[in-house]
């Protein structure tokens, strides 16, 4: 698949809040610690250390990374998170403010956890740290862990994120179960240059239902790199509802690659919001593996300062009536830049498919900059398929319209801004939950008019 | 001279539609075949006018002593054969008007052109007929059209192409009491000796403004009775039910 | 219009250019691609020592440049530089009059419907056969206004002030692979200068034939509309469809001064064994509006995305495309707008139809950088399937900055499905007609923005492609 467009070399700039040490890091893992870990496990950790050893970092000639560089995420100078103080896991444990209702809380901090509250499962729905799913659920991890291949340009995480992976969430809903209050974890990262790998793993049996929310947040503002992993495996009729809330510090970088699997008739929505971290990238592949599958890709970023967005999407169809939606808005502050770049690919026989993505930037300053690359590959017939991009300023008739009303500048074009995404966080239809990430966003307003 | 239809059996590929099937429509009558739903009157109108979904498996149908099966769908069309389709389709980027002629111009020998100004003219007069706007002549066909529209649409091109044998398949359903007076007179308009119509309807309303001559029960594949108007009135009040029984 | 001779050799009679005379050249490079070749064609054509030095340097670049198979398709990988001839002549010198033309090129022409065109409704036309112009005239009345136009080895001589000024400027030789292939072995090719003012009122046209087998074809068209001057041009062309490949590399640079209009039109109709590899670019000053009108029919592969750079303020770009892909053929078109001044706006239209198991592909990028300020872009590109195993792409690039810009794109796949073409035949239109007046329909509000006499052509050729394309 290529996305490019011709004879258009991509965009070269500095990389973004450099590490305070360039020397090259030492992140040989630590195998005698998966000594306890299932056989296959500890040949998959090793084999992905190798992968990572040998593959190079993306160039800039890399299609999955045009108007961006591998660079922003370099691994120069950085270590794998250390231990932590008792007051950091208490500060770590009190920050982590989030739904009233929630069927299970994990707290994890620099990979560990620190904090798990389960009471509220039912119906035998597991939710279970990523290493003790190991020990426990090994046959399940044998079969779901990873096995969809990243290939939206971060391979090379990827493997290395499989090399040390052992916190996360580990999300196995049997046939049948509906939960209706989410799961929600927290990942905290403390220390300079502390480098983590959340995992997030849900697995719905056909019919269940399930919603998990993976929140992402430093302690301090200072460097440090999360790269995450989230897959979700929809059985047959289930539902699954995710989102990523990434809202590491302003001098942080974050990736989230992440891989659905919708199987028939069963529904996946998946939202990135994107809040912090200097440098953010999401790759979100859905695969609509079995007919009536749904996916609804959604993403909102809000960056300010010299934040910048890097989100990568595919849309997969595999079989025929299939239905996806994408729907990505950034609000563009400052001298901030974000990337867009999805595919919808139809592939050979996915007859019948109804794909659509858009793709929305509201521009809010003179340095801001929006890319968008929607793409379009159809291999089939009797397709419904359609994409669409934008980028424009606050229209001077809205504005003119909340101003005339009494409301002063700076708060009308916020009122914008926050009703340009709210419609994004409401098709989750998930009332607290919604509630929850507007809270969040206008936080973020208030923190940046502060 | 008919349309004849003889033992006519029909599938699609994995179920038998059409089972026996037989009707005489001679020129200057009017047949109305009723039924419950899935009895096979639509697929009756497609097998007609040749639709590859079905395949017909044994029996025959003549026009005027031709063999219509032997016929593509085209050809069948300029023999003289319309079908009134229940859902007609919409044609994005091709004007009505446009359609129309070329419809026209195919029954033309090849090298002759149809005269723009006297079509245009009974164009005209035929959409007056049917209340129809004169901004439908510019829009694509059926393109937004609302139900009501698509139906005016469907008898305004049987007027166009003043065919031999029309086939109204459920030409009623979604119109309200207004329109289905201006489409039936419309039909009515276009009565005359030389031409003969079979009305497909699951109600019997319609056949208070299209007066058909005799009426027909269609039930599973085939005809189980006919008779006068008054089967018509017999069915309303008692429902298909009867039907079964007979 | 068809003249039969004994020598003519069809390949297929139903269609406009498949066919070929014996080859009669005085002048042929030979196989391959060496400094020697650039040599031979700066000593046939007697260029200029800065045009020798020029192509020797673009023979280094284009060898340098790796294939653009990281996004492009790999297809490019079966060209074989070495089996090609770079340069055939007959003659150098293009002729005045038809009667002058010899005779195999003029009966070619005269088959193509050029002289017949040419008489009817054109200003000047241009017809070149191999790697020169055979033909060249202007209307006496266009030259009293001012105008040139000759093909561009004519004008490297008698004009190599104007030419030197914008040759390359538009597109440099590093471009990419293919731009800087044309500047090694560049020949024949427009070049056209309208003096400030003069509005050329029929269209100025060009058209390009290639005769012989395992050849490229390299010409270079330049045209520059000085303040206010507005012109027209159409270019076609058509090959005989040979067993093995054709090469044809053109480069297209066109500079509208202020307040000027230049509109190119092209209906690209080569048999389906030609790699049709082309760099388009405009510049557009203060006010001035470039617009491409792009058919792309023919071809093996295209690769073509029209430019515009918009350098003066409230300056306009357009694209217009249409591509068709049957069996065997990949329209890979598009469009670059590259806004560099403020309100300046662009619009890019964009159909294809892949019929069998054709390809076609969009690929677009519109750049606004910083400190710009009102820029709109506007971009719809619309595809049509028919038949299940053709295949449709879209790839469009938008990098906007700042909050004073609007853009906008849209893009759709739609398909010719069975139940629409059974209720076209229930009326009575056979299947070719149904589907040829389904496509019309796609593409009809494209096709008025066509001249006249070409838009009958295009939907002659159209309905040409799709003959047998159902069923």
């Amino acid at each position: 698949m290529s996305v490019a467009a011709p004879i258009a070399e991509p965009e070269m700039e500095k990389p973004l809040s450099p590490p305070l040490s360039s020397a090259p890091t030492d992140l040989t893992p630590d195998f005698s610690k998966l000594e306890d870990a299932p056989e296959w496990f500890q040949s998959r950790a090793r084999a992905a250390w190798e992968e990572f050893q040998s593959l190079p970092m993306p160039g800039l000639r890399d299609e999955h990374w045009r108007y961006s560089q591998s660079k922003n995420l370099s691994l120069d100078g950085l270590h794998l998170a250390g231990e932590t103080t008792e007051a950091e896991k208490q500060a770590a444990i009190e920050g982590s403010k989030g739904l009233t209702h929630v069927a299970a809380r994990l707290i994890f901090l620099n990979d560990r956890l620190i904090h798990s509250q389960t009471d509220g499962l039912e119906q035998g729905v597991v939710v279970l740290p990523f290493a003790e799913a190991l020990r426990s659920h090994g046959d399940v991890l044998q079969q779901y862990l990873m096995k969809r291949k990243a290939d939206l340009g971060s391979e090379k995480f990827a493997a290395l994120h499989l090399a040390h992976v052992q916190a996360g969430a580990v999300v196995l809903a049997p046939k049948n179960a509906v939960l209706k209050a989410p799961i929600e974890i927290f990942h905290w990262v403390s220390g300079v240059n502390s480098l983590v790998f959340p995992h997030t793993l849900i697995v719905a049996g056909d019919h269940a239902q399930v919603t998990v929310l993976d929140h992402h947040a430093s302690l301090r503002d200072e460097v440090a790199q999360s790269v995450a992993v989230a897959d979700f495996v929809a059985g047959n009729g289930s539902h699954i509802t995710y989102v990523n809330s990434q809202e590491l510090a302003d001098s942080a970088r974050a990736l989230h690659i992440s891989s659905t699997t919708v199987a028939r008739d069963a529904q996946v929505k998946a939202l990135q919001l994107q809040l912090g971290a200097s440098f953010a990238r999401s790759e979100s592949v859905s695969d609509l593996a079995g007919e009536g599958s749904r996916s609804d890709m959604l993403g909102v970023s809000l960056p300010f300062s010299s934040q910048v967005v890097d989100m990568r999407t595919l849309q997969n169809h595999l079989a025929p009536h299939t239905y996806s939606d994408l729907l990505y808005k950034n609000a563009l502050y400052d001298k901030t830049r974000t990337i867009f770049s999805g595919l919808i690919n139809v592939a050979d026989g996915a007859h019948y498919t109804d794909a659509y993505q858009k793709c929305r930037n509201l521009l809010n300053s003179a340095d801001s900059e929006a890319v968008s690359m929607p793409g379009l590959e159809i291999n089939a017939d009797q397709v419904k398929c359609s994409h669409g991009a934008t980028s424009a300023p606050i229209s001077a008739d809205e504005l003119f319209y909340l101003k005339a009303r009494g409301i002063p500048d700076q708060e009308s074009r916020q009122l914008i801004a926050i009703g340009f995404v709210e419609d994004v966080i409401s098709r989750l239809g998930h009332e607290e939950l919604i509630e929850s990430l507007d809270r969040r966003i206008e936080e973020k307003f208030a923190r940046q008019a502060a | 001279m008919s349309l004849l239809i003889q033992d006519l059996h029909a599938c699609i590929p994995d179920r038998e539609i059409l089972k026996g099937f037989s009707l005489e429509v001679k020129p200057g009558e009017v047949h109305a075949i009723m039924g419950p739903n899935g009895s096979g009157k639509s697929t009756l109108s497609k097998v007609l006018c040749g639709h590859e979904d079905y395949e017909v498996t044994s029996g025959s149908v003549t026009l005027d002593g031709e063999d219509l099966l032997a016929m593509d769908v085209d050809a069948r069309s300029r023999a003289g054969l319309f079908l009134a389709f229940q859902y007609p389709f919409e044609i994005p980027g091709v004007s009505n008007a446009n359609f129309i002629r070329a419809a026209l111009q195919a029954r033309l020998p090849k090298g002759e052109e149809l005269d723009a100004v006297g079509y245009y003219k009974q164009l005209y007069r035929r959409m007056d007929e049917l209340e129809m706007s004169r901004s439908f002549t510019a829009r694509s066909v059926n393109e937004g059209f609302s139900g009501g529209e698509k139906k005016r649409n469907e008898i305004l091109q049987l007027m166009m192409l003043e065919p031999k044998y029309s086939i109204l398949d459920e030409t009623d359903s979604g119109l309200d009491i207004d329109a289905l007076k201006v489409v039936s007179q419309g039909v009515n308009a276009m009565r005359s000796p030389e031409r003969g119509f079979l009305v497909i309807t699951h109600y019997q309303r319609l056949l208070d403004y299209i007066k058909p001559d005799i009426v027909h029960v269609m039930v599973e594949g085939r005809l189980i009775r006919s008779g006068g108007p008054e089967l018509a009135l017999e069915l309303e009040a008692k429902g298909y039910e009867l039907t079964h029984a007979a | 219009m068809s003249v039969e001779t004994p020598d003519i050799a069809d390949i297929r009679a139903d269609s406009v250019g498949d066919f070929y005379f014996p080859e009669n050249h005085v002048y042929d490079a030979g196989y391959g691609l060496s400094e020697k070749t650039i040599d031979y064609i700066c000593d046939v054509k007697n260029d200029p020592d800065w045009v020798r030095e020029f192509r020797k340097k673009a023979l280094k670049v284009f060898e340098e440049k790796p294939m653009p198979t990281h996004w492009a398709t790999t297809d490019l990988n079966n060209i074989k530089f070495e089996e090609f001839r770079y340069y055939l002549a007959g003659d150098r010198k293009a002729k005045r009059s038809w009667d002058d033309v010899p005779e195999e090129v003029k009966k070619t022409f005269e088959r193509l419907g050029i002289p017949e065109q040419e008489r009817k409704f054109l200003a000047g036309v241009e017809a070149q056969y191999d790697s020169e112009a055979a033909y060249s005239n202007v209307k006496k009345v266009v030259e009293e206004q001012g105008v040139i136009f000759m093909n561009s080895t004519e004008a490297l001589q008698q004009h190599p002030d104007i030419f030197r000024k914008w040759f390359g400027k538009v597109i440099p030789t590093g471009d990419n692979k293919f731009s800087a292939l044309n500047s090694a072995v560049f020949s024949g090719g427009s070049f056209i200068y309208i003096p400030p003012g003069v509005k050329v009122k029929h269209p100025l046209q060009a058209y390009f034939r290639i005769n012989s087998e395992q050849f490229g074809q390299f010409e270079r068209t330049l045209i520059i509309a000085d303040e206010g001057a507005e012109v027209m041009y159409m270019e076609g062309c058509t090959a005989p469809k040979f067993e093995t490949a054709t090469l044809h590399s053109a480069v297209v640079e066109l500079v509208a001064m202020k307040g000027a209009k230049i509109q190119y039109v092209t209906v690209q109709n080569w048999s389906s064994n030609v790699f049709n590899l082309v760099t388009k670019r405009g510049i557009a000053h203060e006010d001035a509006e470039v617009r491409w009108i792009d058919c792309n029919i023919g071809s093996r592969l295209t690769m073509k995305y029209p430019g515009v750079v918009m350098k003066g303020r409230r300056a306009r770009g357009e694209v217009i495309s249409i591509a068709l892909a049957n069996t065997g053929q990949h329209q890979d078109t598009g469009a670059k707008m590259i806004h560099a001044a403020d309100e300046t706006t662009s619009n890019v239209i964009s159909k294809s139809i892949s019929i069998g198991k054709g390809r076609a592909t969009y690929r677009g990028l519109v750049h606004i950088p910083k400190h710009l300020k009102g820029c709109k872009n506007n971009t719809e590109c619309d595809a049509l399937l028919i038949n299940s195993s053709s295949r449709t792409d879209t790839y469009p690039a938008i990098n906007v900055r700042g909050n004073e810009h609007a853009t906008q794109h849209e893009a759709s796949v739609s398909q010719v499905s069975a139940e629409q073409i059974f209720y076209m035949q229930q009326r009575g239109l056979s299947e070719a007609e149904a589907m040829s007046l389904s496509v019309n329909g796609f593409i009809n509000d494209l096709v008025r923005e066509f001249p006249m006499e070409y838009s009958v052509e295009l939907k002659r050729l159209i309905d040409l492609e799709m003959e047998g394309s159902v069923g």
